[in-house]
C-alpha cells in the first residue's frame, strides 16, 4: 500500500472525491431530463425511507403509551357498545346486532413526516396504492378530522393537512343543525373556526361540532372539537371559534378512509348537472 | 518520458470519443478504454490529481462524444478514488516505492488483467445504471454490464501497452 496516507490526506480525496461526484450528478440531472426524473426517484425514495426508519425507532419508544391510549379507547368503545346492545335487548328481545356497511373502506397508517410550522402543512403517510389508498380519501384519528390524501405514491400517500389555509371540511353544529364550512385557525395546532352560520340559528358555547356528511370525502357525526366564542361577519353570518379534539402536534396514528360509492355519487351529479345544462 | 505520457493520454481519449461516436454494433454493448487509462496514470501521480484528470476527462468524452454531459465524468472519479488502493492491493507497494509504472511485462498478464477488469466493472456499473435510469429490465442491465466487460476488456489489454512505459528503459 503507499506510504503517504495519513488520515488527514484520506479525509482530503474523501471531500475532493464527493465534490466532484456532486458536480457530475448536478451536470447531468440539469442537461438530461431522463436522469434528471431518476435522480429525483432516489432521493425520494431515500428520504422517505430515512423518515421511516426515524418514526419506526420513535414510535418503539413510544409503544406503551401508545398501548395505554388503545386501551382506554377500546374500554370505552366496549362500555358503548355494552349499553347499546343492553338498550336494544330490552326493546327487543330478538335481536341481534350486525355490523352495517357505510360505505366507506377505512386503512389504518401511521404519519411519518408532518409539519405544523408553516400556513400550508402537509403529512407524508407510510401506506400507499399499494395499501389500496388512492386521492382524495379522507384522513381521520379518533379525536376527529386530520387532512385529505393529495398524491399517492406505491408506499407513501403525500396528503394536505387539515392545518392548511387551503383545506376547508363541511362541519355542523349540534344543538341546531347549522352547517358551515370548518377551517384551520392559522394560529394553534387545535384552533380552528366555523363559518358562514346564519344568525337566526342560536347555539351555545361549548356545543359539539361533528362532521356534517355533506361531502363525499367524510362520514356524518365525527366529533371534531367544541364550539367557544363567536363573531358576526358583515352582519349576516356567525365565525365561531371551535377548540378542536385532536391536537395535531401530537399525531402519529391515522386512519385513511375512502368513500367507495364516491363514483355513483359523482356520475347522479354530473348527470344533474348535464340536465340542468340542457334545460 | 512524462510528455510521452501525456500526448498518448490525450491521443486515448480521442480514440475513446471515436469509440463512443461510431462503435454502436447493438445497445448490449459499449466500449471504454477510460478506465485502464485511470489505472495507467504514473504512481507518482497522487489521488487528487488523478481524481481531476479523471473528471476532466470524463467532462471532454461528454461534451465532445456521448451528448450526456456527466455520465463519464461520475463513472470515472470513483475509479481513480479506488486506483491506488486496487494497486496497493494487487501490486503491493512496489510500483509506489520505486516509482514505477504498471506493465504487463514487470508485473505479469494475470495480476493487470485483475486490476483492469474491476475497474472497468466499477465503471460499467455506475455508467450503465445512470444511462438506463430506470428505465430498462435487470436483464438488460445485467447482460449489457456482462457483455460491455469483455468487450471493454479485450480493448484495453490491446491498448495498455501503449501507456505502460518502463522507466529504467
Amino acid at each position: 500500500m503507499p506510504k503517504e496516507k495519513p488520515v488527514v490526506s484520506k479525509i482530503f480525496y474523501a471531500v475532493v472525491f464527493i465534490l466532484l461526484e456532486i458536480a457530475a450528478i448536478s451536470m447531468l440531472s440539469h442537461n438530461n431530463e431522463l436522469q434528471r426524473l431518476w435522480l429525483t426517484r432516489i432521493s425520494h425514495g431515500f428520504m422517505a425511507k430515512t423518515w421511516g426508519t426515524t418514526q419506526a425507532v420513535g414510535n418503539y419508544f413510544s409503544l406503551r403509551k401508545q398501548n395505554d391510549e388503545l386501551s382506554l379507547e377500546n374500554e370505552r368503545l366496549r362500555g358503548i357498545v355494552r349499553g347499546y346492545r343492553q338498550a336494544a335487548i330490552e326493546s327487543d328481545p330478538a335481536f341481534r346486532p350486525e355490523l352495517k356497511e357505510d360505505g366507506f373502506n377505512y386503512i389504518p397508517a401511521t404519519i411519518i413526516k408532518s409539519g405544523t410550522n408553516s400556513q400550508h402543512n402537509y403529512l407524508i403517510l407510510d401506506k400507499g396504492s399499494e395499501d389500496g389508498v388512492v386521492e382524495n380519501s379522507g384522513i381521520i384519528s379518533s379525536k376527529g378530522v386530520i387532512g385529505i390524501v393529495d398524491a399517492v405514491s406505491k408506499h407513501y400517500s403525500f396528503a394536505i393537512s387539515f392545518l392548511n389555509k387551503e383545506l376547508n371540511i363541511s362541519a355542523r353544529l349540534d344543538t341546531t343543525g347549522a352547517v358551515g364550512p370548518l377551517a384551520w385557525d392559522g394560529l394553534k395546532t387545535n384552533g380552528a373556526v366555523l363559518k358562514e352560520i346564519p344568525l337566526q340559528f342560536k347555539y351555545n358555547p361549548g356545543d359539539t361540532v361533528y362532521t356534517s356528511g355533506y361531502s363525499a370525502i367524510f362520514p356524518p357525526d365525527i366529533p371534531l372539537g367544541i364550539a367557544g366564542e363567536a363573531k358576526v361577519i358583515n352582519g349576516a353570518t356567525n365565525e365561531i371559534s371551535v377548540r378542536l379534539f385532536q391536537d395535531h402536534s401530537a399525531l402519529k396514528y391515522v386512519t385513511i378512509i375512502e368513500n367507495t360509492r364516491i363514483k355513483e355519487i359523482e356520475e347522479i351529479e354530473n348527470r344533474e348537472e348535464e340536465e340542468g345544462s340542457k334545460k | 518520458m512524462r510528455k510521452t505520457f501525456a500526448f498518448t493520454y490525450i491521443l486515448l481519449v480521442i480514440a475513446q470519443m471515436i469509440l463512443s461516436n461510431y462503435f454502436h454494433f447493438t445497445p448490449l454493448v459499449m466500449l471504454t478504454i477510460l478506465p485502464v487509462m485511470i489505472l495507467c496514470i504514473p504512481t507518482k501521480v497522487n489521488t487528487f490529481w488523478a481524481m481531476v484528470i479523471a473528471f476532466a476527462t470524463g467532462l471532454a468524452v461528454d461534451w465532445l462524444a456521448e451528448g450526456t454531459l456527466g455520465i463519464n465524468a461520475m463513472s470515472l472519479v470513483p475509479v481513480a478514488f479506488v486506483r491506488k488502493t486496487l494497486i496497493g492491493m494487487i501490486f503491493g507497494i512496489e510500483p509506489f516505492e520505486q516509482k514505477e509504472n504498471l506493465t504487463i511485462k514487470k508485473y505479469g498478464f494475470a495480476r493487470m488483467s485483475f486490476a483492469i477488469l474491476i475497474l472497468t466493472a466499477l465503471f460499467l456499473v455506475i455508467y450503465i445504471l445512470a444511462d438506463c435510469a430506470g428505465t430498462r429490465p435487470l436483464w438488460f442491465i445485467g447482460a449489457k454490464t456482462g457483455l460491455s466487460l469483455v468487450a471493454s476488456y479485450i480493448v484495453s489489454i490491446l491498448v495498455v501497452n501503449l501507456l505502460s512505459y518502463d522507466d529504467r528503459r
